[in-house]
């Protein structure tokens, strides 16, 4: 068996590997911590990966970590040390808390699953991500992965050729701090929205924008691509993230684009600022489709490679993939379920399974979107009480409960879903869901804004099955696989009424979700066609600022402190009373 | 009681707010873990109920807070942004776990027992800071009331549970912690103190540092070129 980890520079995980390269188990701190973004060492997910699978220290043979601490480290202190004094906070801040960065993940093993620490392994940054990307790929043979994020190890984009899992060559980096996302976290803070967690809220912004505004233009102008040298150029005086620890932009970026929005006034549609903030917005989704564009081209020029992994946080940025695969050497594109750095636990679980098996013959299993192990048997028990007392079971067993579930849709009803095990990636993609009818208006704002307090201009996803996105929307091929987990939107067909959807944003898009055969949401779509309904609208259940609801009494609890009622469970659907308020 | 709504005056309670509500939010968490720890259903039920009123606590704070930060400069509005490890960073849950992973049940009970009285007590004071009698007020008051019902509750729960002891060893328990408490306050006191003595040392040693940094060649890290499955797995560098 074998454990990969991430964490503490962003949300930890814990994955595990076991000896014929299937993943069989994958945990994300926050979900278990409840503490969203969470990015301490994942104490709760490797002991409950240990614990639910019923293994010993001494069945782990080895455990790697997801990049190399020091090297981390020692990149960040030289370039503050380039700008002191105005870095002298930082530089401080990191000597002081040395101990609490990646560089103390050894002295964690040792303190909290002693001798695991004598089993751990490094792998790079970038490599963990490609690792990942790779074992969501169906061929793990020359492919060229393509590697975007704010900051690994050494650099923060990359582009390597994967011969076969045991060679991956490094071709081209872009060194810190230069850095694409580290570029879109500082323009989503000084739209007042947190980063790493607010970027999703720029990309919907972004579609509010006028590209020819002035305001897009600057933005737009930030970074560049250079031809001859084939490097990405950034005037850092604009941004701060590498010499401050509480400021991503400088006072020039303000002077340049006016002052920074307060994160705490609302920010809707018309208000005074809003087209300012939006036409930023969309400065920064250009000057990403740009560049990505620029270093896909480079990384077809360096590998001739027509297949591509794309991973790092900057490819969680969906609205840019569509883009990318119009690119005339474009065959595929592959963006694994979580490709931030928790999923990095993945890639380093499988370089641990890789670097043991040298000898023999590899076999990487493509994991399945919901790898985690799940105890019903537990829950059932221990929510005994809540569920006599506040709940009425409607259906206890699952075709009832599905039908059942699939009949309130029909009549307009939200339902929220615990079901079998939780989804990989911060996309819930139908088993810790909020579901309704996708084409019923009233209902889909309901679910945005009693429910969930989303941004007004977030529009939901719309989940349908393969033959039914045909008939709406314009698929890419090349596509496939990144639209079953939500990877990339995709654009309506033209004059079709899939325009008039309340889930399709306001530039024409949706991040639609093609339904896998067998899961919970293709079970609720054949049960609701005698209801003529063949789009749900998909968000993840959660309170906004929680984690996702990873298990039952999670979703329990969303009930409780929501106007949620149903809630289709592993046991039944069940429905609120109203003494619980 | 006067109150002027200045700027100023709703910049100073900024703090007051932004870490109540962090202290709410962190207590919910907190009865959710002990929720989801037990074997007993009619515990689980119980934390449930607590994690849920603790929850809807930490709403109200966030949203008094908001109502103020919105009135103040964007600078000053920033420093006062919610992101939830800063729930760790700032300790309200600790790094090595939450209360009930690391305590004794005995005295976990214990420490909810008393923790709820004292949460009361605080709310006090922010309750003459928003005034009593308005809609806020209102508010506080109703959470406090949710506080004292808490405190009921462990109250019973400890002396079911642990009959042999006396209500008066329950009062030792309470002082215990309220030492604790003031402790903590000291020791936090002591330390924002010598945060302000040594910062200047430290920045010192960092331009020292920095300095020395500068010469860092990282050109050995460059990976160009290179197969990164072929370099050293042990190696941290
Ligand atoms: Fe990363
Ligand atoms: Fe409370
Ligand atoms: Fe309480």
């Amino acid at each position: 068996m074998f454990i990969g980890v991430s964490g503490y520079n962003h949300e930890s995980a814990a994955a595990l590997v076991d000896k014929n390269g299937v993943l069989i188990d994958y945990y994300r701190e926050e979900s278990l911590s409840r503490i969203k973004g969470d990015k301490s060492f994942p104490r709760r997910a490797i002991k409950k990966l240990l614990n639910s699978n019923n293994l010993k220290i001494k069945d782990i043979e080895r455990v790697a970590f997801y990049e190399r601490p020091l090297s981390a480290f020692l990149h960040t202190v030289k370039e503050a040390s380039l700008n002191m004094p105005r870095s002298l906070p930082l530089l401080a801040h990191q000597f002081r808390n040395f101990n609490r960065s990646s560089v103390s993940c050894y002295l964690d093993f040792a303190k909290e699953f002693k001798g695991l620490e004598t089993k751990l392994i490094y792998s790079d940054h970038h490599l963990s991500h490609s690792l990942t990307a790779l074992s969501y790929s169906n061929s793990k043979k020359d492919i060229c992965s393509v590697v975007i994020d704010g900051f690994g190890d050494r650099s923060t984009a990359s582009i390597s050729l994967v011969v076969d899992p045991t060679e991956i060559n490094e071709l081209w980096n872009c060194p810190y701090p230069i850095s694409l996302g580290l570029f879109y976290s500082s323009i989503t803070d000084y739209l007042g929205f947190s980063i790493n967690e607010g970027e999703y809220k720029v990309m919907g912004l972004s579609a509010f924008g006028d590209s020819n505004s002035e305001s897009a233009k600057l933005v737009s102008n930030l970074m560049k691509w250079d031809p001859n040298s084939n490097k990405l150029l950034s005037d850092m005086s604009y941004f701060d993230y590498h010499i401050s620890t509480s400021n991503s932009y400088s006072r020039k970026l303000e002077d340049l684009l006016g002052p920074a929005r307060n994160p705490f006034f609302p920010l809707v549609a018309g208000d005074k600022d809003f087209q300012r903030y939006a036409d930023i917005a969309r400065g920064a989704q250009d000057l990403i489709v740009n560049l990505l564009i620029k270093i896909f081209t480079h990384a077809h020029n360096l590998t001739s490679s027509k297949r591509f992994l794309f991973s790092g946080g900057v490819s969680l940025n969906s609205a840019s993939i569509d883009r990318l695969a119009q690119l005339p050497f474009v065959d595929e594109i592959i963006i694994p379920p979580s490709p931030g750095d928790s999923g990095c636990a993945i890639g380093a679980a499988f370089f641990c399974y890789i670097k043991s098996n040298l000898q023999n013959s590899l076999n990487i299993s493509k994991p399945s979107l919901f790898p985690s192990v799940i105890e019903k048997r537990n829950d059932k028990f221990l929510t005994e009480k809540i569920i006599n007392d506040h709940f009425d079971v409607l259906a206890d067993n699952e075709d009832d409960a599905f039908s059942k579930a699939a009949e309130l849709i029909g009549s307009g009803e939200i339902i929220g879903t615990i079901v079998s095990s939780s989804e990989t990636g911060p996309r819930a993609l139908g088993n810790r869901s909020l579901i309704c009818d996708g084409r019923n208006k009233d209902t889909v704002k309901k679910l945005n804004t009693v429910i969930k307090n989303r941004s007004s201009f977030r529009p939901t996803a719309p989940a349908m099955k393969y033959e039914i996105a045909k008939k709406y929307y314009q698929l890419r091929p090349e596509l496939y696989e990144c639209y079953k987990s939500m990877s990339a939107t995709c654009k309506c067909i033209d004059d079709n009424i899939s325009l008039e959807f309340p889930t399709t944003h306001v530039d024409g898009t949706a991040r639609i979700q093609i339904v896998e055969k067998n899961s919970c949401l293709e079970k609720l779509l054949s049960k609701l066609e005698k209801f003529n309904i063949e789009i749900l609208a998909n968000s993840s259940l959660n309170v906004s600022g929680d984690p996702t609801c990873f298990d039952l009494i999670d979703g329990l609890m969303v009930c409780a402190r929501t106007s949620l009622v149903y809630l289709l469970t592993d046991f039944g659907l069940l429905a609120k009373k109203n003494s619980i308020y | 009681m006067f109150r002027v709504n200045s700027m100023e005056n709703m910049s100073s309670q900024l703090p007051v707010f932004h870490e109540t509500a962090h202290a709410e939010l962190a207590s919910a968490l907190e009865m959710l873990a002990a929720c989801k720890n037990t074997d007993n259903p009619k515990q689980a039920f119980g934390y449930f109920m607590h994690a849920k009123d603790e929850y809807s606590h930490a709403k109200c704070f966030f949203k008094m807070l908001s109502q103020r930060a919105k009135k103040v400069s964007t600078e000053k509005a920033r420093e006062f942004r919610f992101t939830p490890p800063s729930l760790i960073s700032k300790g309200y849950v600790s790094n090595k776990g939450f209360l009930i992973d690391t305590m004794k049940l005995k005295d976990f009970i214990a420490f909810v027992y008393t923790n709820e009285l004292l949460a009361k007590s605080s709310f006090e004071k922010i309750l003459n800071l928003v005034g009593p009698g308005t809609d806020e007020g209102n508010k506080i008051s109703s959470i406090m009331m949710d506080e004292l019902r808490h405190h009921g509750m462990a109250k019973k729960y400890f002396l079911n549970s642990y009959p042999a002891l006396q209500p008066w060893q329950l009062a030792i328990y309470r002082c215990r912690e309220t030492l604790q408490n003031k402790g903590r306050k000291i020791y936090d006191a002591n330390l924002k103190f010598l945060d302000r003595v040594l910062t200047p040392l430290y920045k010192g040693l960092a331009f020292i540092a920095g300095i020395m940094a500068r010469r860092l060649n990282l050109i050995e890290f460059k990976r160009e070129g290179k197969n990164l499955m072929d370099i050293s797995s042990y190696s941290i560098l």
